[in-house]
C-alpha cells in the first residue's frame, strides 16, 4: 500500500495567486507498478540493457520489427543480457511487428532446439496489436499483461519515435504554432492541454522563454518575437521534439509522393496530417523547390500508441529504415503532444502544423528552403 | 539458352500458322510476357529456349494442333534433337511415352516451338495429355489444368495472334505452386516452383515499372476469370493462390527466393541487376495489392 499526493494546480480567475490542491489518494496498484515501469533502469551490459523492469521480469520491446534477422537479434541481446543474472526472467514484446504470429510459433521452435532449455524456460515472447497483447511462447503472467496493455508499452520503447518529446520541446512548438499563425495570446489551461503536461511544466517553460514572452493583464501570454536560440537548439535536436520514422522502397521503383499522398488519402484516418514539402508548398506557394522528394506525414499518438498499419497500404515495398544515408520516400514524424493543431482542409487530410512541417522540411535536408519557409513564418508575422 | 528478339520471333511464329488457325492459338510464358513488356523496342531480346503455344479452344485444340504441326513440317521446321524425346511415336506407344511436339524453324536451331492445347473443361488433373496423329507420327499434347487461365481475354499481338495476359500468367504460376516443391527444371538443380513463383514476381515486377499501381487492377480481372474458368471451386482457388507466394517470401525459404531471383535475372529481369531484396518487397505488393483483395472477395459469401 502506498500513499500518493498529486498536486493539482488551482488558479481562480483573475488572481495573481496560484494555489494547491493536495489531493490524497490511497492506493495500492497504481504507484507500485507506475514506480515499477518507470523509475526502474536496468542496468547496461554487453552495451545493452532492456527497455524496462516490471518484478522481476525485464523487458525488450520492438517496434514494428519486420525481420526475422531483427527478431533474432532481440532475443539474442535480451537471453545474453539474462545469462548474467540467474533469477531475471526475459520478456520481448512486439508491437506490431509485420510477422504473424504462426510464423513467430515456428521460429520459436527453432530457438527451442537452438537455445539451452534452461535459458529457453526464463524467456517469454508477446505480440502487441490493436487487439490487445497475444502471448506467444513462455510464461506470460496475467498481471504483466495487463500492465502492459494500460501502460503503452511502445512508450517505453527506446526506439525514439515512440518515446514522448520534453514537455518544453513540445510547449515551444505550440507557442510558435500559435504565433505563426496569429492565433493571439493563450492561457496556462489552454497550453496545458495542448500539451498534455502540468502546470509547473509549463510555469518552467515559459519561465525560460521570458525574454521573448509577451505576457497580458489577464494572465494570457504569447510570443512577441522568434526565440532564435531556443529553435535552433530544437532544430539540432528535431529527432527528440519532432521524433520521425523513415520509410524507404526496396522494390527499386519507388512510387512518388503524390502517388502515396492519394493512397493516404484513403485510409480513412483522421489522425495523420500532410507534412513536409507539400504542405510548406500549401502555407507558402512560391516555396523554391523543384519536384516533392518524399511524402512527409505527421501521426497524432498521444497515448504513444503510433499506429502505423496505413503504411502497408500506402506501399506494401516499404520498409523502416534507420540510416540516415538512405533515400526515405516515406517520412512519419509522431506528434506526441495532446492537441494535434492540424489544419483541416477542404477535401482529404488535414494539414500539419506550419512547426511541423517547417522541421520536416530540416529532417529531409533542406536547408535552405526550411530557412526560405521561416522567414516566411516569421515575415508574416511581423 | 539463347537471346532472342522478342518481336521478331513473335513475327516468325504468327507467319508460320497457317491463317486459318491464328485465331486460336496463344503464345504463353516467356515470350508472350517479353513482347508485351519489350515488344515496343525493336532491340529488346528474351533469353529462352522455348516458345509456348497454346491451341484453343480444346475442343478445336487436336485439329487444330494436326494443322499446325504438319503444316510446319512442310514448311521445314524440324522435330528438336533429343536423345529420349527426339523421335514421333506410332499408334501403339502409349500416350505417357510420346513425345511433346517441340519444332525448330527451318534452318534455325536456337529456339523451338512448343505446342501445348487448352486445358478441357471440367477436369481436375493438373495435367493432361492427348495423343496427337500426324503425317509425321503421333506425339503427345499436353494441357496444364491453370493454363486455362491464359485463355481469359488474351491480347491481340501485332502480327495476328493472341498472347496470354501477364496477370493471367502470373495467376497460373501461382496457382500452380501451392508449396515450394522438391521437381526440378529437366537438365538442371533448379526447383521449378522457384521458377514458376519467381515469374510471377518479375511480371509483377515489370507490369509496376510500367505503372506502379498496376497490381491494384489484377484482382477483379483475376476474380472473373477464376469464376469463369472454375465456377465451382474459384474461392478455394483463390483462397489458396497465395500460398506458394507467402511460403517463398518466408525467411525459411530464403535460399529458394535467391535461386527465383537468379533465375529472374537470366531471363524476364534481365540486366536489371535486381536482388532478392526487390523480389522481396515485390511479393509483398503482390500480396497486399492484389492476393489479399481476391482472398477477401471468396470470404465473401454470395449474397452477404
Amino acid at each position: 500500500m502506498a500513499f500518493c499526493i498529486h498536486l493539482i494546480p488551482w488558479i481562480r480567475r483573475g488572481s495573481s495567486q496560484c494555489n494547491f490542491k493536495i489531493n490524497l489518494q490511497l492506493s495500492f496498484q497504481c504507484c507500485i507498478f507506475t514506480s515499477v515501469i518507470e523509475d526502474t533502469s536496468p542496468p547496461t551490459r554487453h552495451g545493452y540493457r532492456p527497455d524496462f523492469r516490471f518484478g522481476n521480469t525485464l523487458v525488450e520491446v520492438k517496434a514494428d520489427l519486420h525481420s526475422f534477422r531483427n527478431f533474432r537479434a532481440a532475443l539474442l541481446q535480451l537471453a545474453y543480457y539474462l545469462s548474467d543474472d540467474t533469477d531475471d526472467r526475459g520478456l520481448l514484446v512486439l508491437v506490431n511487428p509485420r510477422i504473424t504470429e504462426a510464423a513467430l510459433r515456428n521460429e520459436w521452435r527453432l530457438i527451442e532446439r537452438a537455445l539451452h532449455p534452461a535459458m529457453v524456460r526464463r524467456l517469454t515472447l508477446a505480440v502487441r496489436r490493436q487487439s490487445g497483447i497475444i502471448p506467444i511462447a513462455g510464461n506470460l503472467k496475467p498481471a504483466l499483461s495487463k500492465r502492459l496493455l494500460l501502460d503503452n508499452v511502445d512508450r517505453d520503447a527506446r526506439v525514439q519515435p515512440n518515446r514522448a518529446p520534453h514537455s518544453s520541446d513540445a510547449i515551444l512548438l505550440v507557442l510558435l504554432n500559435q504565433w505563426f499563425l496569429r492565433k493571439g495570446p493563450m492561457t496556462n489551461q489552454w497550453l496545458m492541454r495542448a500539451v498534455g503536461c502540468s502546470y509547473p511544466t509549463v510555469a518552467k517553460a515559459l519561465r525560460r522563454l521570458q525574454d521573448v514572452i509577451q505576457r497580458f493583464p489577464d494572465r494570457r501570454f504569447q510570443l512577441w518575437g522568434f526565440p532564435t536560440d531556443e529553435w535552433n537548439r530544437i532544430v539540432a535536436n528535431r529527432e527528440r521534439a519532432h521524433p520521425t520514422l523513415h520509410y524507404a522502397d526496396r522494390s527499386g521503383q519507388p512510387r512518388n509522393a503524390e502517388s502515396l499522398l492519394r493512397r493516404a488519402s484513403k485510409s480513412g484516418r483522421n489522425d495523420i496530417a500532410i507534412g513536409g514539402v507539400i504542405a510548406a508548398r500549401h502555407y507558402h506557394p512560391d516555396l523554391d523547390l523543384r519536384g516533392t522528394p518524399r511524402l512527409d506525414l505527421t501521426l497524432h499518438s498521444p497515448d504513444g500508441h503510433a499506429d502505423l498499419s496505413f503504411i502497408e497500404g500506402l506501399d506494401p515495398a516499404l520498409e523502416r529504415v534507420t540510416d540516415k544515408e538512405e533515400r526515405a520516400t516515406l517520412a512519419i514524424h509522431v506528434l506526441r503532444r495532446q492537441t494535434s493543431l492540424f489544419v483541416a482542409a477542404p477535401k482529404g487530410l488535414p494539414w500539419a502544423d506550419p512547426v511541423a512541417t517547417l522541421l520536416g522540411l530540416y529532417d529531409a535536408r533542406l536547408e535552405a528552403q526550411a530557412k526560405e519557409f521561416l522567414d516566411h513564418l516569421v515575415m508574416g508575422v511581423g | 539458352m539463347s537471346s532472342l528478339p522478342a518481336r521478331g520471333v513473335m513475327q516468325q511464329v504468327a507467319a508460320a500458322i497457317p491463317m486459318e488457325c491464328r485465331g486460336e492459338i496463344i503464345v504463353v510464358g516467356s515470350l508472350a510476357a517479353a513482347y508485351h513488356f519489350f515488344g515496343s523496342d525493336p532491340n529488346a531480346v528474351i533469353t529462352t529456349k522455348d516458345v509456348d503455344a497454346m491451341l484453343s479452344p480444346n475442343a478445336l485444340a487436336l485439329r487444330n494442333a494436326k494443322i499446325v504441326a504438319e503444316s510446319l513440317f512442310e514448311a521445314g521446321w524440324t522435330l528438336r534433337e533429343d536423345a529420349q524425346w527426339g523421335k514421333a511415336g506410332d499408334r501403339s506407344t502409349p500416350e505417357e511415352e510420346l513425345p511433346i511436339l517441340r519444332l525448330h524453324p527451318a534452318g534455325n536451331t536456337d529456339w523451338y516451338l512448343e505446342l501445348a492445347a487448352a486445358p478441357p473443361e471440367g477436369r481436375a488433373e493438373s495435367k493432361v495429355i492427348q495423343r496427337l496423329s500426324t503425317n509425321q507420327g503421333d506425339f503427345g499434347l499436353y494441357s496444364f489444368r491453370f493454363l486455362a487461365l491464359a485463355e481469359e481475354d488474351p491480347l491481340r499481338s501485332e502480327f495476328g495472334i493472341s498472347y496470354a495476359r501477364p496477370e493471367m500468367m502470373a495467376l497460373a504460376n501461382l496457382l500452380h505452386h501451392p508449396q515450394i516443391g522438391p521437381e526440378v527444371v529437366r537438365g538442371s538443380t533448379d526447383k521449378r516452383s522457384n521458377k514458376d513463383l519467381g515469374r510471377a514476381l518479375a511480371l509483377a515486377w515489370l507490369s509496376t515499372e510500367r505503372d506502379r499501381d498496376a497490381l491494384e487492377t489484377w484482382h477483379p480481372r483475376w476474380r472473373t476469370a477464376l469464376e469463369r474458368r472454375f465456377p465451382k471451386e474459384w474461392r478455394d482457388l483463390a483462397l489458396r493462390a497465395g500460398k506458394g507466394l507467402r511460403a517463398l517470401l518466408d525467411d525459411k525459404h530464403k535460399l529458394d527466393l535467391d535461386q527465383a531471383t537468379r533465375l529472374c535475372n537470366l531471363s524476364l529481369l534481365r540486366g536489371r541487376g535486381l536482388g532478392a531484396e526487390a523480389l522481396r518487397a515485390t511479393g509483398r505488393r503482390l500480396l497486399v495489392e492484389a492476393l489479399a483483395p481476391l482472398e477477401s472477395a471468396a470470404r465473401t459469401m454470395p449474397g452477404a
